[in-house]
């Protein structure tokens, strides 16, 4: 996977702000994903491109259930988000739907990746490459679990 | 071997476990309408029915409007989730508190008032407040859309073990009328962070929490997912027992029942626990919190704190307060009794059970609402307002100048007409003080009923210890 960087340099992005409650009456995807990011940042969806990846971080994801905060990033074209961790709920969500990859990177790759940055993220080597400041980070690895349910594409396609 | 109550439960509702993931059986599956019609849709789309009809219940409870249920609803977009809701529920055959029901209201509020929350049992609901039901020793879990459709498909919840977690309470409240069960998870939260229990499931424990009421428990519970939890426990004890007796939902033989509960909803002493912290309740003020989420709280008595005070050292928490700050638009070093209320929002599955509206009764009988102010009192179920309007509190509320309205989540997410505008001040008894959770700009100060009631009349924040509440 390879993409450029939204970052927010910021903790606790909770679902909230990732997807405000008067819109999770919508059912149509692409229609929620205009409204991705705007408790935050207005312009979001006017700026992410099929393929790009948030950076944010502490507890990515905490507050509601609202698997709507997943779809409308991954219907945005967020392919995954970088933190340095994640609320739980938000975290299967993501996977549970295929809908992006929650990936856990630690203080040293959160300080260094910028805003713009491209990167190319390789969940079977571990390994982030920032193409644009020509460095490696690892990322945590998943838990056995959430690799399973990842690699078989979901969880509904996931048999144990 | 000696077990926590969340390994008991755990232990006994394993259906495969291997290499430390599990197969969890799920007893009790509640529904509401926000969650739920990708989940139905994705059932008939591969041709799958619900597997346990009668362990699910639904209602709505989200985005219904809290004004005249005679009425037709204006918003169609809600309209049109409610109905989904209703088709789904005849089509899959799930028992349904549809929106004129006696018995609709928060699934929070309602799974224990029906005894479909029972103790020892696992709960799961489309909603982060699920941890709620801990507080009868269940081991609740709050899920999404993707999970809601297995455990409709299956009746089954695929989980990696969480860690434990022991809070023990300790000490008398010096004022449990002013320093009420909201105060006491709010100091948690505020100790522990907003991930200080991620990963985990917490066991409350101590003095504190046996003195409290089952709906003061729930209160804890209910907020555990504030601090990053996956659920919140209570070891269940005679005041739960005594609660679920002759509930709708509670089992006929229900002496069996308790029996069984009594011998094996306890931590074994000698069971060991990942982590432990212990909070004194005896020097615990009222709650206010300050910013824009949980742990930003501090004293009644105290004042916003200076971004580099809160941070100490820690640079992001420091720019986390500067944020905070410019968006609910207060000076630092200001006292939390000067800042004026636009709002005040009584409700929510953390505060809007009878118990919650007598104790703030208390506060307004025989005064005025300021005239600043706007103040609602959403009751959490239509159990709960039929309750409450029989000893006579609707009255009280609304003589107040209190708006007097229907049951549902209301100002709590902002889904449904009940809204702050851009910049208006809430207080609120709700569990999230997020960036516009009550309306794009609003802002949001989570206190306790007996809080949000004196800020109502008063216009300001004050110290409900200085009133008589007995």
């Amino acid at each position: 996977m390879k993409g450029s960087v939204i970052k927010y340099e910021r903790d606790n992005i909770d679902t909230d702000v990732i997807l405000p409650g008067p819109y999770l009456k919508i059912h149509d995807y692409a229609e929620l994903a205009t409204h991705a990011m705007e408790g935050l940042d207005k312009d979001f969806h006017k700026r992410v491109k099929p393929g790009d990846f948030i950076v944010a971080g502490r507890n990515f994801g905490c507050g509601s259930s609202r698997e709507h905060a997943p779809i409308a990033l991954s219907y945005s074209g967020i392919k995954a988000v970088l933190a340095l961790s994640f609320a739980r709920i938000f975290y299967r969500n993501a996977v549970d739907g295929a809908f992006l990859l929650p990936i856990e990177i630690d203080e040293g790759a959160y300080k260094d990746i910028s805003d713009t940055d491209l990167l190319e993220v390789d969940i079977s080597t571990n390994e982030i490459k920032n193409l644009t400041k020509n460095k490696i980070y690892k990322m945590k690895p998943f838990p056995e679990l959430i690799g399973k349910i990842i690699e078989a594409g979901g969880l509904f396609n996931y048999k144990p | 071997m000696s077990k926590t109550l969340f390994e008991k439960i755990w232990d006994s509702h394993i259906v495969v476990e291997e290499n430390g993931r599990s197969l969890l059986y799920v007893d009790r599956h509640l529904v509401h309408e926000v969650t739920s019609p990708q989940a139905f849709d994705g059932l008939r789309l591969n041709g799958r029915t619900v597997r346990r009809t009668d362990l699910t219940f639904a209602t709505m409870d989200h985005n219904v409007p809290t004004s005249d249920r005679s009425l037709p609803i204006i918003d169609q977009t809600s309209s049109t989730q409610i109905k989904a809701l209703e088709r789904n529920c005849k089509e899959f055959g799930i028992t349904l508190f549809d929106i004129h029901s006696p018995n609709q209201g928060i699934v929070h509020v309602i799974g224990p008032e029906l005894g479909i929350t029972l103790p020892g049992t696992t709960i799961v609901c489309g909603d982060s407040h699920t941890s709620t039901h801990g507080a009868f020793g269940a081991l609740a879990f709050g899920i999404g859309t993707s999970d809601v459709e297995h455990v409709l498909a299956t009746q089954c919840i695929m989980m990696e073990k969480p860690k434990t977690f022991e809070i023990n309470i300790n000490g008398k409240r010096k004022n449990p009328h002013a320093v009420t069960a909201k105060d006491i998870i709010l100091s948690i939260i505020r100790k522990i962070g907003t991930s200080g229990g991620t990963g985990t499931v917490i066991e409350y424990r101590g003095e504190t929490i046996s003195e409290l009421t089952m709906e003061q428990r729930m209160t804890i519970c209910n907020m555990s997912i504030e601090a990053g939890a996956r659920a919140g426990l209570i070891a269940p004890d005679e005041k739960t027992y005594q609660y679920l007796q002759g509930r709708k939902y509670a089992p006929k033989n229900y002496d069996e029942y308790v029996s069984l509960w009594r011998e094996t909803l306890k931590t074994d002493s000698g069971a060991r626990f990942d982590k432990s912290f212990t909070l004194s309740a005896e020097n615990i003020a009222p709650q206010v919190s300050w910013g824009t989420n949980p742990a930003m709280t501090t004293d009644v008595t105290g004042v916003v704190p200076f971004p580099d005070e809160y941070g100490k050292g820690n640079s992001e928490e420091e720019k986390g307060a500067e944020k905070a700050l410019q968006y609910m638009n207060l000076k630092a070093g200001m006292a939390i009794t000067d800042i004026t209320i636009d709002r005040v929002f009584i409700g929510s599955c953390t505060n809007s059970r009878l118990e919650d509206l007598m104790e703030a009764a208390k506060v307004v009988k025989g005064k005025k609402v300021s005239s600043r102010v706007r103040a609602m009192v959403v009751p959490g179920s239509q159990l709960v307002k039929k309750n409450a309007e029989e000893i006579g509190l609707d009255k009280i509320f609304k003589d107040a100048g209190f708006e007097w309205r229907e049951s549902g989540c209301s100002m709590c997410l902002g889904m449904n007409p009940d809204i702050l505008a851009s910049g208006e001040r809430c207080a609120s008894t709700s569990n999230r003080n997020f960036e516009g959770r009550q309306g794009t700009g609003g802002r949001t100060h989570l206190v306790s009923p007996v809080m949000a009631a004196a800020a109502a009349i008063h216009g300001h924040f004050v110290d409900v210890r200085e009133l008589d509440l007995n």
